[in-house]
Parts: structure tokens; sequence; C-alpha cells
């Protein structure tokens, strides 16, 4: 129980903390492309202790509250069913559909929120919000698939088990086109260029974020750390052999080598999407339907197909 | 008495009475007593339904029987809760005795079809239930139910020639005759000669595909569906697409079970499927899909959800088509969760139309803060079609989407997928304009849900999440079905083999999360309420006068990127194939009864050329 209590103590800090990096790496990255210095790598922390610390707060009703609540600990809780290196709290139910629904939800959270304050602005993000994710739906279930039905398991731990022995996933053709797509889904899910429709800054003013501000905007803030972070380990998990190290004799060491490979893999991910996301500029809503519902659908359909026969 | 004739019988002997007396506040009691005696009873049988329960009823000409099994009282419990709580539903709404006549006349249908143990009772009160349900229809629209009328009887005389024709080859009506009657084709066919030829079956299961079809919604027979539940009653509704829609789910399921091995070894498989089941399922994909889209595009609360019941309905026909055991399992687990979060649907539209008298997304707004019962009903209601976890409506797609994946079908699982996408997208549409934003002012005295519509909905609702978070309560059911353990686990974890699902852990997990948000949230500053008013509109002042929130085409874009296949209408299509049936009709008449005497001397003597060609 307390082993379990202390599991889930370190998984949050770590999350939220390695989340913040991460969100400072994109910063400093994107500035470097620009060629300008940036700011530095705690920023996003600073930014959010800020907010946090706001004296005066809004609401507009109790869904208001609620909804980023709820959106912070669905967060939380999806992170928890994902394998990080040896350390797992849920990870023999850390399904693979699960774990892509659990991503999906913490955006119900905000929404509601979003469209509780009643604002034009957040109603046309929340509207661009649920087409991106209705259009990456269709690559992002192919490349599901195409993984289940390669290993013939849902088990995320399992995979990763899997690929101990028969090397990454992307090492194998079907699930190479399986990864593509889904790197593609990523950048929507990351809210990044060209995907960033639904928050859209100067277009729509934010979007569903137009009304926050405060402690709630704060709280986002740890869940954007927090999401950037499960979305980044679950790619990883799954694709690139995520961080199982048994080359020492000491399971600590084990440990804290199997995290920092995986916090290698999680940054290669990042930065695929950093790049992309500073050399692209944005679609429209009906652009990016379009673009979901054709190559990255073709791609991983492919896939699934191949990884099923 | 026997038990399941009072469970069949009592429904419409109650409806009777409420329409006879019709003495305001009795027929509602009488109504609810009749719905109320059924639950009692399907209550009381759950353990008898092991051993098997008939009842015969002796009409002369062919004997009425019904049988209980595990199978059947699975569908019995749905039925006898959902229609409860539609009854009770009805004592709000309903606006005369005929209502009350119909509906509980339709509950006896409904029962009937799922205890029948013989293809006629089936047929007769498959009959009953779709005559009932016309009439509610009738009441409020007529050519909506003109629609479902035409339709439905296309697909119940597919039924009757089915029903005839199996007669016909093996003699008899009752379900184990005619099963055992085509296990044994299947052997025969194995070794040579079989009594149905290819042709034949394909042509059986063409009318049982059309017959069920109908009912269930099946794409593209589904376009009486949005007009028949949108207009009627909507408390009437919760039943109609909560129960009337799962007798289209039986029927297939018992074409699975009559003449399923015979129509695998004629048909052969595609892949681990059926060839035959493949087709069922990929209609139902297609129907996922189709109606999901639809809703989304819909500017009416009722249509919106009649689109998305037949979405809903299209899941289960998909794992209902794969066939194999726990793909089965994962299709009576979704009809059970569709039953359930469908039904608390109807029932808060009900409400709202109940209450504002408005059905169209224009029109509403902001209703949060003034029905917040109804409003926490819906926000279950939301998260179960969703598919959120641990809400009962997770676990059922969740068994579903690993049942169809983990047999390579990736084209159907891609279909389920965009499936629970669409669902996502249109119940935020509908959460966002009818309850969130700016209220009309003309909606600023509503009152939340009355009692009775208020304990219907409670009662529903409870489901929803026990069930989620227990859901080893319904594996336990399914598994006493098939009469071994397909699906493993205790009363929380779901155990496929290849894949677990633990509703408790979370909600625990959850609620920690949830909890440790709060923690921060309360460590800040408190918060001061603001109006709607009170907001960034490019830095503008706002007042009421405005309009702030999006009613109108909320999905537009969808609507552009989808243009070119909405021009494909089935709707259209069978209103042309109508207009040339008229047109074909009004033809015959002027060339055939064309007023001269002479043409019908002609008809005589042609007649009697033939006659005496053939050699009379």
């Amino acid at each position: 129980m307390i082993e379990t209590a202390l599991k889930v103590l370190f998984i949050l800090l770590y999350a939220t903390f390695v989340g913040f990096m991460f969100m400072g790496i994109i910063r400093i990255v994107t500035a470097r492309i620009h060629r300008r210095v940036g700011p530095p790598i705690y920023q996003p922390i600073l930014d959010t202790i800020k907010l946090l610390s706001k004296e005066s707060n809004i609401t507009h009703g109790f869904i208001y509250d609620f909804g980023i609540l709820y959106a912070v600990g669905a967060t939380i809780l999806a992170v928890m069913f994902i394998p990080l290196g040896s350390i797992g709290v849920l990870r023999a139910y850390g399904d693979l559909i699960l774990i892509t629904f659990l991503l999906e939800i913490p955006m119900l959270g905000i929404m509601f929120a979003a469209m509780s304050s009643g604002n034009p602005w957040a109603g046309i993000g929340a509207q661009r919000a649920l087409l991106t994710l209705l259009a990456i739906q269709v690559p992002l279930g192919f490349a599901v698939i195409a993984l289940a039905e390669y290993y013939g398991t849902f088990s995320t731990y399992e995979i990763v088990m899997a690929q101990q022995i028969s090397g990454w996933s992307i090492a194998h053709f079907p699930l190479l086109l399986a990864a593509i797509a889904y790197d593609l889904v990523l950048q929507a899910m990351f809210g990044k260029e060209p995907f960033d429709i639904m928050i859209a800054p100067g277009e729509i003013s934010l979007g569903p974020m137009v009304e926050f501000g405060g402690k709630h905007m704060g709280l986002l803030n740890i869940q954007h750390a927090i999401a950037l972070f499960a979305e980044t380990l679950f790619f990883s998990n799954i694709f690139l052999g995520g961080g199982v190290v048994t080359a020492f004799s000491s399971p600590v060491l084990n440990t804290i080598a199997g995290l920092l490979v995986l916090l290698v893999k999680q940054i290669a991910v990042l930065l695929v999407a950093t790049f992309m996301a500073a050399i692209f500029p944005r679609f429209t809503i009906d652009q990016a339907a379009k673009f979901y519902w054709k190559w990255p659908t073709i791609i991983a359909a492919l896939g699934a197909i191949l990884a099923s026969l | 008495m026997n038990e399941l004739a009072l469970i069949v019988f009592t429904p419409l002997l109650a409806g009777v009475l409420a329409w006879l007396l019709n003495v305001r506040g009795l027929r509602e009691a009488i109504g609810v007593i009749g719905a109320a005696v059924p639950l009692a009873y399907a209550a009381m049988l759950h353990e008898k339904a092991a051993q098997g329960l008939s009842f015969a009823l002796n009409l002369g000409v062919f004997n009425m029987t019904f049988a209980l099994s595990q199978l059947s009282w699975f569908f019995l419990g749905i039925a006898a809760l959902v229609g409860f709580s539609a009854v009770l539903g009805l004592v709000s709404t309903a606006r005369g005795s005929y209502e009350w006549l119909f509906a509980l006349m339709s509950l006896t249908g409904a029962f009937g079809v799922f205890l029948a143990n013989d293809l006629m009772t089936f047929f007769i009160f498959w009959e009953i239930m779709t005559f009932a349900s016309f009439m509610m229809v009738l009441r409020y629209n007529r050519q909506a139910s003109l629609k479902y009328f035409v339709l439905s009887i296309v697909g119940a005389y597919a039924m009757l020639i089915a029903i005839a024709f199996i007669y016909v080859k093996v003699g008899s009506f009752d379900f184990s005759a005619v099963r055992s009657a085509f296990i044994g084709d299947a052997y025969a066919r194995m070794f040579g000669s079989a009594t149905f030829s290819s042709g034949e079956l394909m042509a059986l299961f063409g009318l049982f595909l059309v017959a069920f079809g109908v009912k269930a919604g099946l794409f593209p027979l589904h376009v009486w569906a949005p007009d028949a539940y949108s207009e009627t009653n909507q408390s009437y509704t919760a039943m109609f697409s909560g129960v009337l829609s799962k007798t289209g789910i039986y029927g297939f399921i018992m074409m699975y079970i009559l003449m399923g091995t015979r129509l695998m070894v004629e048909f052969g498989m595609f892949r681990s499927a059926p060839k035959f089941g493949y087709i069922i399922a990929f209609l139902g994909g297609l129907t996922i899909i189709v109606g999901g889209l639809l809703a989304a595009l819909q500017e009416d609360i009722r249509k919106l959800f009649a689109y998305s019941s037949i979405s809903q309905v299209g899941y289960i026909l998909v794992g209902i088509g794969v066939g194999t055991a726990l793909s089965m399992q994962a299709a009576l687990f979704h009809a059970l969760s569709h039953a359930l979060f469908k039904g608390l649907f109807f029932l808060i539209v009900a409400t709202i139309v109940y209450r504002t008298g408005k059905t169209t997304f224009a029109d509403m707004g902001g209703l949060a803060e003034k029905m917040p019962f109804t409003f926490a009903m819906a926000f279950v209601a939301i998260l179960s079609l969703a598919g959120i976890p641990p809400l009962v409506g997770f676990a059922s797609k969740w068994v579903l989407f690993e049942a169809v994946i983990s047999q390579n079908l990736p084209i159907l699982g891609g279909m389920v997928f965009f499936g629970s996408a669409i669902g996502f997208v249109y119940l935020i549409r509908f959460t966002y304009a009818v309850w969130f934003g700016q209220r009309p002012t003309d909606l600023d005295d509503t009152k939340d849900a009355p009692l009775p519509l208020a304990v219907a909905m409670a009662i529903l609702a409870l489901f929803n999440v026990v069930l989620g978070i227990a859901p080893g309560l319904v594996a336990r059911e399914l598994n006493r079905i098939f009469g071994r353990d397909i699906i493993g686990g205790n009363l929380f974890v779901l155990d496929l083999g290849f894949g677990k699902y633990n509703a408790l852990a979370i909600l625990t997990y959850l609620i920690m999360g949830i909890a440790i948000a709060g923690l921060i949230y309360l460590l800040g500053a408190r918060a001061r309420k603001v109006p709607v008013t009170d907001t960034y509109q490019s830095g503008n002042p706002v007042t009421m006068e405005y309009n702030l929130t999006i009613r109108r085409n909320f999905f537009l874009p969808l609507k552009e990127a989808l243009s070119g296949w909405l021009r494909i209408s089935f709707d259209r299509t069978y209103r042309d194939i109508g207009a040339w049936v008229e047109d074909f009709g009004e033809v015959m008449r002027n060339y055939i009864y064309n007023g001269n005497v002479q043409s019908y001397a002609w008809y005589l003597l042609l007649i009697l050329l033939i006659l005496a060609i053939w050699g009379v």
C-alpha cells in the first residue's frame, strides 16, 4: 500500500517536472530555429507559479471549475496506466485501447469548462477541437489496430517486453507505417502547428482557453505538462521499445537507466514534433480533416492490413 | 397462472384497462403497475432461468409457446427495466389514455418476442409490437408513421415468407425442431446431399436480413428511425429505441442460433468471421459511420438522438456479425448499455421538451442552471455514451473493440474506432447548445424535471454507474448464457486473456487525480462568480442583446468536408421508388381500366385464346 503510494507520488512529480521541462525545451528549440535566444528552460514552471498565485480569479459556475479539475484528474489517471520503465502502478491494466481513450478524455473536461463560459471564441475552439479529434481518430485507430494485431495482445507492457526480444516496433514494416501515421497524429494531440487549429493563437484568440486566467490557467498548464509527458511516453513505449534495462545487477541502477533511456526517446519524439511545428503554417479545419482522412489513413490502414495477414 | 404468461400479458391488460377507465390518476396508476409486474417477475425469475421455464397456449390452430432461457432472460431484463422507466416517464408526458394503451401494448409485443419459443409466436408478437409503435407515431405525425409502417411491413412480410419457407421444409415452427433440422442439414451438406440448396439459403438469409435489419435500423434500412423516433412522445421513445430496436438484435441472434451452422457450412469463412456474418458486421460498421455523421449535423435534439441510436445499434451488429463467442458477448453487453444510456437520453429529451416545449437547438441554451438535476443525469448519460471510463458505455465498447480487433479484422476495427469519436462529437454539440452558454430570456422560468421523470432517470442513471463500476456483474450473466467463462475476472475486472480492464482502479485513480487538482485549486485565491455577459469579445462590451452562443450549423466545416457524400441520400431513393410505384399504379389504371367496353371484350378474348393455346 505504502509502496504503491510512493510510486504514485514519484510518477506524479516526475511526470509533472519532466513535462514542464519538455515545454521549456519546445520553447528553446523553437527560439533557436528562429535565431533567438529564448527563455530559460524552467520558464513554464515560473509561468505556472505566477498563474497559480494570482490574487483575483473568476468563475462562470460549477462546471467551469469542475471541467478543469476533471481534465487534470483524467490526465493523471492516464499517466498511471502507461508503463514507465520498470515502474508501473497499474501497468497490468495498461490496455492499448484504454490508454488511447484515456489520453483523449481530458479534452472533454477542458471543453466542458470552456463551453460553460458561454464565450463565442470558446465555442468555435470547441468545434475545431472536436473536428480535429474526429479527423485524427481514423489513422489513430488503424495504428492501434496494427499494433494489437501484430503482437496479438492489447497489453502495453507485454508489447514493450516483446520489443525486447524482437526489436523495436518501427523495425517491422507494417508497424513502421503505423508509427508514421501515429507521429502525424501526435502533432494534433500535442496541439502543435500545422494542426494547432483548436487553439489557433492569433486567429481565434486561443479558442477554448480564451476565458481562463489565474489558477484555472495554471491548472491547465500542469495538465498540459503531464499530457505532453504521457503522450510521448506512450509513443516511446509502443513504437520505440520502451525503457527496460537489465544491464546492471542493482535494480535501482536498472530503473534509473531505464528512465534515462526513456527520456532520450521521449525527447526525440518531442523534437520531431517541434521541428515540424516550427516550419509549417497552420491548416484550416476542413483541410486538416481532409488531410487526416487521406494520407495518414491510407498509410495506417495499409499497416493494419499488413499486420493482420 | 404461469409467470411467463403474467409477464407477457399484464402490460396489455393494464393498457386496455387504462384505456377503458380513462380516469386521470387511475390510468397512470394502472399503467405503472402494468409495467412494474413484469419487472418484478423478471427479477424473480433470474434464478429459475437456468432450469428453463415454458408455457403453451392452445389456440386450436396451433400452440402459442413461450419459454425462458438464459438468453431470453437477459433481453427480458433489459426490456422490463427500460420499459418500466419509460412508463414512469409517460406518467408526466402522456397526453391521454390512447398513449397508455399502445405504449403498454408494445411492451407486451417486445416481451412476447423475447419469450417466444416458436417462429409463429415470434411473428405474432413482432406484429403486435410494430402495430402498437405505429399507432404511437401516428398520433403525432402521419407522414413519419406511414414511412415507418411501410418499411416495417416489408420487413415483417419478408420474415413471414422465410418462416413459411422453413415450415414447408422442416414441418414445424418450434425453435428446437428448426434448429436441429438445420444442424442435421449442415451435416448432410458436408457428406453430399442437403435439403436446402445454396440459393434457398441465400434467399432465407436475405429475407431475415431485411426483416431484422428494418427493426434494428441497419443501414440502408434505417430511414424510418429518425422520423419515427422523433415524432412521438419522447418518454415512449426511451422504450422505442431502448427496447424495440433490441428485438431486431434478438432476431439476428436467433438467426445465428437456428441456422448459423448451416449458413457457415454453406458459405464458408472470411478470415475468422463467417462470410454471412461479415456482411452483417460490415453493414453494421457503415451504420455506425452514417448514423454518427448525420447525428452531428442535426439541428433538432430528437433527431440527433434518433441518429445516435442508429449509430450505436451498428456496434451491436458488428459484434453479432463477427460471430465468435466473445464478440457475441460484447454485442449483448453493448445491447444492455445502449438500452440503459439511450433510454436515459430520451427521458432527458422528454424532460426538456416537456418543460420548454422546444425541440431545436436554436431555441435553447444555458439550461444547466435551471435544471441541475436533469443536467446531472445528462452528464452521466453523456459520459456513458461517449465511452468514458468507468461508466457502462466504456466497458461494453471496450469488450467490443477487443473482440473485433483480436479476430484480425482491421477494417471493421477502423469503423468502430471512428464511431467512438463521432459519438463524442455529437454529444458535445448537444451539451453546448442545450446546457451551456447564454440562456434565451423566454427560458428564464423553466423548472426542473417532474417527479416521475426524475425517478425514471435516476433509476437508469444508477444502473449506468453501478454496472460501469462493476462490469463483472454483467460478465457473469453473459457467461451464464454461454455456459462457460468467456470473459474472466471478478466483479471489477474484465479479463479477456489478451487484455484487461479494471473499472475500480480507474475510479480510484480518477478520484485521486481530481482530489489532487482540487487541492491545488483550493490553495489558490478564491474565484469570483461573473455573469455570462462578462466575457471576452475582442475587448468589446457585451450585453444580453448579443447572441454569444453558436446555435445553428455548429459543424458547418464537417458538412462542407462531406458535401459530396451528403448528396447521396437513401431517404430520397426510397421516396423516388415510392413515387415510381404510384406513377406505375396510375399508368396501369389509365390503360387497363380505360372505360372502353370494347377493350374489356378484347381482354376476355385474350384470356380465352391463352386457355385455348394451353389446351383446356
